[in-house]
């Protein structure tokens, strides 16, 4: 599916290559028609709203959005695994997947970069495309209402991506998502949940219904607890949620 | 029935329980185990550590499965320690434990970034322009200059290529060399010893072009003054091991558990093993609970405290009772026994200099620097005589250069320390007292400034007539106000007496009770007298971050050397602040400095560079009056601050870069012109006015620093003292600075600097970053290079806390466009060759630097110092002057003289501390083992320098603590100064060399060497000073001793010929912003104190989410429950504390915890995480440095003086913070400024 192909190129940083490939770009978005109508037509404003631009300044917006706001990151396992030490595991799973696939990574990127998730996407079956990108479906689903929060047209690409692979999408674990980074930073009450601490208990009956041993049950309520992301335990605290805030918006 | 046939002989039964009955087997699927076997599965594990400005150095195992690493473990395969030692391990902490999120972390800097509106400039001007001329054309046009600069630290980034980015550096710095000088380019980079390879990248880099490294341990503080100038020794620390071998130790200002963690099982270990330990800190921090008495000290007030110990331990050790092994080590191994001349001075008497050999008729035979040789009363022969062992001995004659109890005919002394048993009389002797001056936050007494006490005095016949004389010793204990029984007033009979230094009068100045006090200092001195010295006191941050932190350290220096603890195993001084400890230092100085190829290299003390840069010197509120003494002798002192530094600079006492107003390239020209010899050229041009200094002019376009380099260091985020006048002065940038310039509120100005009205904003054409995150300096930043992280490149990494030497290993490849550091200035270096033919050639530089420590130079002006520039005296180079030299710059082929060993170390050798050795043999090892370089060039045939392990062989091949060989030929040389023999500490180990896959392997025990005073031994741990003591090498000092009394005449002027109290200096900065701008809430001003951390080693990991969930996820200040109920301030509230220096916003923590009075902001936390905008300011937040001014002191400056001379971190001034004063107030309106910057002008269009 070279639409995702595309998909990939807008995501990657701006360069006059891209901005000379718009007409090939749009010609394969049109005639493969696998978008529907109005995430075509947000795509292709995309392209055109990225070669209508000064270069310099289309960069500068990518490194703003995708580099340095944490919760735009391209790096799928931010999203999913944060800090968490299960990413180093997953990102060996996913190199794995491409190599089962016939393909290996070649630039300094990490498997996890959307741009290169999706080109690899692309050489798969339709079939088998849209059941990978339907994966990390609440992930993308999320990016796209930051996007859109922030008036962003890359929305567009993650709209088309969350419509193509049509996914049903865990809509607790979006929720989950939805609650969490991101806070707009006015927003005091917000930031105040989203800073608050998870409560914890101490002494005989706080662990009550694990092993009835502190020490262990720490243990297991560390391991139980969810990865962004991921739905929380029942009855957990709203999770610490951090967010980082580049120095400045110039 | 038969059993037998029930019996299985070949069989148990599946499910038969066993462990009665607590075990069962089963026959489940347990495919499921296999999630966990992958779960820990890895292709390797690679070695490395964490070079962050910590002293941990610990052994770290990284995971790497697939390329990635997945996770990181403690290794625990440290050496063992001896028999009745506890072992290092494990060591490590949460912080080091969190690394491998940095690594693919979102706030990782993937690609070269750089400003695009500088981009577009040069994209447009190398359309039509070599790259130099490119560069030109950007700088010289203003429009273009102030269109980049005004945005800096507010985004605009776009990523570049290696080779542009490379190119627009060179070309920015070989203009930079070829318009203003090479000494315009300047480099910070702090602490070698965490990745010394790294260091020595950019080191060898500038070092070569003639740059300016610039220092860092005095900028930030960690640099106790007190250590050079009571021991001729930067810092010299037992490592944490030893703490188990004390008796007592005494934890002071130090926190460690929370920021010495992996050494702090020692401390518990000690405990386990009988030592008491007592603990002094303003606040119930975490060290209080190891305490078997905890002392809440008032904080600033520490030195009250140490001298009123100092007075119990004196009276009742020294005085009353004479404890027979204290007498004994004050005599050998302190300047108490030596003679100090007395002279009237309006009415009093007062202490001045030494007594030296010359001023003796016939210089009492000595020829040889009679003027830097001291004297004391022998007992055995009753006369005056010359002990071995000053500095006058150090140079120009050979093997009387030892503590041994002689003087210098070779005839056995027992010097006198008391004039008591042969005074002429007594006579009452001034001393000064500071401990009255009045500050609204401190208590103050009532005493006068001069407080006269009796001594036993002797007159002597001196070539200049009749002088009366005393000693150290009898001047020390009158200075402490202990009471001999002769007479007098200022001296007390009972420690309930309110005199100076009292445990009374301590109580009302420090809060602490008396009792206290005493019991503290007998426990102390008692343990000490039973164990021959195993009394230790760790000393840490909160007492050198004072103005007067000599004090301080001093006060407690006097405590351990009247208790004999220096060089005492299980004893002394421990100083834990910073990471000074770069062990193989001897081998890395060449590589790093590029001393193979040049010498000097340009080294500048930091503290005073950012003080005249940043112009921090314009908005001086403190007056020289504040500080002088009252029993000042006479002399030069009127004048600003920055007026003494300008002095010391001419008179060639600190370093000042860049030097010149002129272009160092054109001088030699210059001389030759006029037929001089280029040093001969410079005095006579100095004194004519035709070459003039740059410092006195630093506002003036040619005299500012053009290009600077800022790598493994966060300096704008961190270390920046004064952070807000480095956003408007240096970087001409928005900032948040709140007060008025001297000019402004029409106050006196300095009187040896030009004055410009208007001051400038943005010296710096470029500012480059290399970093592996986004920091603030990042963030400010023209270009941004990333680099490699601590498990992607291969360093070497050492500690004062432990005594082995440890890899950085690179994992795996760095990732995304990331280099290690090596390769980054290699590859600046080689695109810098490519450029400079462009404007530069071969050139000869002329390079102007200080008198240094530990060089022949050292002893330049004995007596009172002569000022050039009055008149007092003539301009000799490295007398009275900085030395001229003259070096030759290859600039076209530096890439090749990066990248080679250089002719040097045959030729000339190497050394280190004034011990010097060949270093052929060595060289031609390196050849074989790095191989040759072959292409044809001015570089074939020599050792080849090109990876990164290269260069950690050069360094481990070239130090003699790693290299046995190199070990014993360095003691040798020394046993030729003192006349001793000291190649036994090293021969058991002279085959052994240890290489980069060696410590790989395995991390290594260092060979014990001169550059130190310890042994690495299977008998003693390491220790400072213990061989001074054990092999009778003196301290690097005028005296060779331990020195406890100053006697230069600065020293003297501001009053700190012997240690005092002196309370914290008041820094006005308050008053001008109280009622500034009011928001309604109410206000408290506190003490503003900035402690190490728990979440983070300085702000490093202060960005890692799992440290930010463990602290509260953004800046946090403290305060005490009384102080948040005087400003209606709650837990968690959002508030702002200001000064007249600029804000900062942070959450409030309400605590039991804290003293009240004081305001703690761990530093550092970043302002790039989760910082709102300051109401003050209307700029983001700020940082702890928001708040902060760099002031300097005059004694800092001193130099030609022996341990008070110039070194590199050595001495010089340093960066003070902690008498600031802040507003604090609740935080009404919480801004996060998330919107386009407002006012930003417009990029201007790149010329086509």
């Amino acid at each position: 599916m070279k639409t995702l192909k595309v998909l990939s190129a807008l995501l990657s940083y701006p360069s006059d290559e891209l901005i000379d490939a718009a007409p090939e770009l749009k010609a394969v978005l049109t005639n493969e028609g696998v978008l529907p109508r109005r995430d075509l037509a947000a795509v292709l404003a995309l392209v055109d709203d990225i070669g209508g631009r000064d270069l310099f300044d289309a960069q500068e917006r990518y490194i703003l959005l995708f580099d340095r706001t944490r919760s735009l990151s391209l790096h799928l396992f931010e999203h999913v695994h944060g800090e968490s030490r299960d990413r180093g595991q997953a990102m060996v799973d996913l190199i794995k997947l491409y190599e089962d696939g016939g393909y290996t990574p070649t630039i300094g990127e990490l498997p996890d970069f959307l741009p290169l998730f999706l080109e690899y996407a692309a050489t798969r079956t339709p079939e088998e495309a849209i059941e990978l990108i339907g994966q990390p479906g609440h992930v993308l689903a999320a990016l796209k209402e930051r996007l859109v929060k922030r008036s962003s047209p890359y929305a567009a690409v993650f709209a088309a991506l969350v419509s193509l692979s049509k996914a049903r999408l865990d809509e607790a674990a979006l929720a989950a998502l939805r609650a969490e980074p991101d806070p707009e930073p006015d927003d005091l009450e917000a930031l105040d949940a989203a800073w608050e601490e998870e409560e914890v208990t101490f002494g005989p009956g706080a662990a009550k219904g694990d092993c009835g041993v502190d020490g262990l049950a720490a243990k297991l309520r560390q391991a139980r607890r969810p990865a962004p992301g991921l739905e929380p335990a029942p009855g957990a605290g709203p999770r610490t949620v951090i967010t980082t805030s580049p120095a400045s918006r110039g | 029935m038969s059993q037998f046939l029930d019996r299985l002989t070949f069989f148990n039964k599946v499910k038969e329980p066993f462990s009665n009955g607590h075990g069962i087997t089963t026959d489940e699927d347990r495919g499921w185990e296999d999630g966990y076997r992958l779960r820990w599965q890895h292709d390797k594990i690679v070695r490395s550590t964490h070079g962050a400005n910590c002293t941990g150095s610990c052994s770290w195992k990284i995971y790497v499965k697939g390329g990635i690493v997945t996770w990181e473990t403690q290794q625990t395969d440290y050496p063992r320690t001896r028999p009745d030692l506890p072992n290092h391990e494990p060591r490590g902490c949460s912080r080091g434990a969190s690394y491998s999120w940095y690594l693919y972390s979102g706030n990782r800097v993937k690609y070269p970034l750089i400003r695009s509106r500088l981009l577009r400039h040069w994209r447009a001007a190398r359309k039509t322009l070599a790259p130099v001329a490119a560069w030109k054309s950007i700088v010289e046009d203003p429009k273009k200059r102030q269109d980049y600069i005004s945005v800096r630290g507010h985004g605009g980034f776009v990523r570049a290529k290696w080779d542009e980015v490379t190119e627009i550096i060179g070309a920015a710095n070989a203009y930079t060399a070829k318009t203003y000088g090479p000494d315009r380019v300047i480099g910070f980079s702090p602490i070698p010893a965490m990745s010394m390879v790294s260091y020595a990248a950019g080191s060898r880099y500038l070092s070569l072009l003639g740059g300016v490294c610039m220092s860092f341990y005095d900028w930030y503080c960690d640099l106790p003054p007190a250590s050079p100038q009571t021991w001729g020794e930067q810092t010299d620390v037992p490592e944490s091991a030893d703490w188990y071998n004390a008796g007592f130790i005494i934890l002071w200002g130090s926190n460690v558990p929370q920021t010495r963690t992996p050494d702090a099982h020692f401390y518990t270990e000690a405990r386990y093993r009988g030592t008491k330990s007592a603990v002094i800190c303003p606040d119930y921090s975490e060290a209080s609970k190891f305490g078997d008495i905890w002392l809440s000290v008032k904080q600033g007030t520490d030195a009250a405290l140490a001298m009123a110990m100092g007075h119990v331990i004196l009276k009742e050790y020294h005085v009353d009772r004479q404890a027979k092994y204290f007498r004994d080590y004050v005599r050998q191994y302190t300047d108490m026994p030596l003679l100090v001349k007395l002279v009237r001075q309006d009415g009093r008497l007062v202490p001045d200099r030494f007594l030296r050999a010359s001023d003796f008729a016939q210089s009492l035979g000595e020829a040889n620097n009679p003027e830097w040789k001291t004297v004391g009363f022998d007992e055995i022969s009753g006369k005056v005589v010359v002990p071995n062992g000053s500095i006058g001995f150090r140079w120009g004659e050979t093997g009387k250069w030892n503590i041994e109890e002689k003087e210098a005919g070779g005839r056995a002394t027992t010097l006198r320390l008391s004039l008591a048993d042969i005074k002429d009389e007594f006579a009452d002797v001034a001393f000064p007292y500071f401990g009255n001056i009045e500050n609204e936050h401190f208590t103050h007494s009532d005493h006068a400034s001069v407080l006269n006490r009796r001594v036993p005095v002797k007159k002597l016949a001196l070539a200049e007539g009749e002088t009366l004389v005393t000693t150290v010793h009898d001047l020390f204990i009158a200075n402490y106000g202990v009471d001999r029984g002769f007479g007098g007033e200022n001296v007390a009979k009972s420690y309930d007496e309110d005199t100076p230094y009292t445990p009374a009068w301590a109580e009302r100045i420090t809060g602490v009770s008396r009792d206290k006090i005493i019991q503290v200092a007998r426990e102390f001195a008692t343990n000490a007298e039973k164990t021959n010295g195993r009394s230790m006191v760790i000393i840490g941050a909160a007492m050198n971050h004072w103005y007067h932190a000599d004090m301080n350290y001093r006060g407690v220096i006097n405590m351990l050397a009247m208790c004999g603890c220096i060089g005492q195993s299980g004893g002394g001084w421990s100083h834990y602040v910073g990471q000074e400890k770069l062990r193989p230092q001897a081998g890395w100085a060449p590589l790093a400095f590029a001393l193979d190829w040049a010498r000097p290299p340009r080294q500048q003390n930091s503290t005073s560079f950012f003080y005249a840069h940043t112009d921090q010197w314009r908005y001086e509120t403190m007056h020289t009056s504040d500080i002088l003494s009252p029993t000042a002798p006479p002399g030069p002192w009127d004048g600003a601050i920055i007026d003494y530094n300008i002095r010391a600079a001419r008179m060639g006492w600190l370093p000042a870069y860049p030097t010149l107003t002129q272009n160092s390239l054109g001088i030699a020209k210059q001389a030759a012109d006029v037929a001089l010899e280029p040093k001969d050229y410079v005095a006579r041009a100095l004194k004519s006015g035709e070459l003039s200094f740059a410092w006195s002019d630093p506002d003036s376009p040619q005299n500012f620093p053009r290009n600077m380099f800022v790598w493994r260091s966060n300096l704008l985020g961190s270390s920046g003292k004064g952070h807000e006048y480095f956003l408007k002065h240096l970087l001409g940038t928005s900032h948040g600075v709140l007060g008025k310039d001297l000019g402004e509120e029409g106050r006196e100005r300095p009187k040896e600097v030009r004055w410009h009205d208007e001051a400038p904003r943005g010296k710096l054409d470029l500012l480059v970053t290399l970093d592996f995150r986004m920091s603030t300096t990042c963030v400010y930043s023209d270009i941004v290079l990333p680099t490699a992280t601590w498990y992607e490149k291969n360093d070497l990494n050492t500690s004062d806390m432990h005594p082995f030497i440890h890899p950085l290993t690179g994992a795996v490849d760095p990732a995304w466009e990331a280099k290690s550091d090596w390769e980054i200035y290699k590859a600046i270096a080689k695109a810098f060759s490519k450029v400079a033919p462009e404007v530069l050639g071969v050139e000869k530089d002329v390079v102007l630097a200080p008198i240094m420590h530990d060089s022949p130079g050292e002893i330049a002006q004995a007596f009172e110092p002569k000022d050039w520039k009055k008149g007092e005296c003539a301009l000799i180079p490295g007398k009275t002057m900085p030395m001229v030299t003259v070096v030759e710059r290859d600039y076209p082929n530096l890439y090749k003289r990066f990248t080679a060993l250089g002719p040097l170390m045959e030729k000339v050798g190497n050394g280190i501390k004034g011990i010097a050795w060949q270093t052929g043999h060595e060289v031609e090892h390196l050849k074989h083992l790095n191989g040759v370089v072959t292409e044809e060039g001015p570089t074939k045939g020599m050792a080849r320098i090109d990876s990164d392990i290269d260069a950690a062989e050069v360094l481990l091949m070239l130090a003699p603590e790693t290299n046995g060989e190199v070990a014993v030929k360095s003691w040798e040389a020394l046993s030729k100064t003192t006349g001793r023999k000291h190649a036994h500490l090293a021969l058991p180990k002279e085959d052994e060399k240890i290489r980069f896959r060696d410590v790989v392997a395995q991390p290594r025990k260092i060979i014990s060497a001169p550059t130190w005073s310890g042994l690495e031994s299977e008998k003693v741990c390491y220790n400072a000073g213990y061989t001074n003591v054990h092999e009778l090498i003196p301290w690097r000092t005028l005296t060779g001793r331990q020195q406890l009394y100053q006697d230069h005449l600065w020293m003297r002027a501001f009053g700190e010929g012997f240690c005092v109290y002196r309370p914290p200096i008041d820094l006005r900065a308050v008053k001008p912003v109280q009622g500034m701008k009011p928001n309604g809430e109410k206000e408290v001003v506190l003490n503003f104190i900035t402690p190490h951390q728990k979440w983070g080693i300085h702000s490093t990991y202060t960005d890692n989410l799992l440290m930010l969930t463990l602290s509260r996820g953004g800046p946090i200040v403290w305060l005490s429950e009384v102080d948040a109920r005087k400003a209606g301030i709650v837990d968690n509230d959002w508030v702002e504390a200001y000064n007249a220096n600029g804000a900062l916003v942070a959450r409030a923590v309400v605590s039991q915890r804290m003293k009240e009075g004081t305001l703690f902001m761990y530093h550092a936390q970043e302002k790039i995480v989760n910082v709102p905008g300051s109401e003050m300011t209307g700029q983001r937040g700020g940082i702890h440095n928001s708040v902060t001014r760099t002031v300097l002191k005059p004694t800092h400056m001193i130099g030609g003086y022996v341990q008070l001379a110039y070194g590199f971190n050595y001495y010089g001034t340093i960066g003070t913070n902690r008498d600031e004063f802040v507003v604090v107030r609740k935080l009404r309106n919480v801004d996060w400024l998330e919107r386009p910057l407002q006012g930003a002008t417009p990029a201007v269009e790149a010329a086509e």
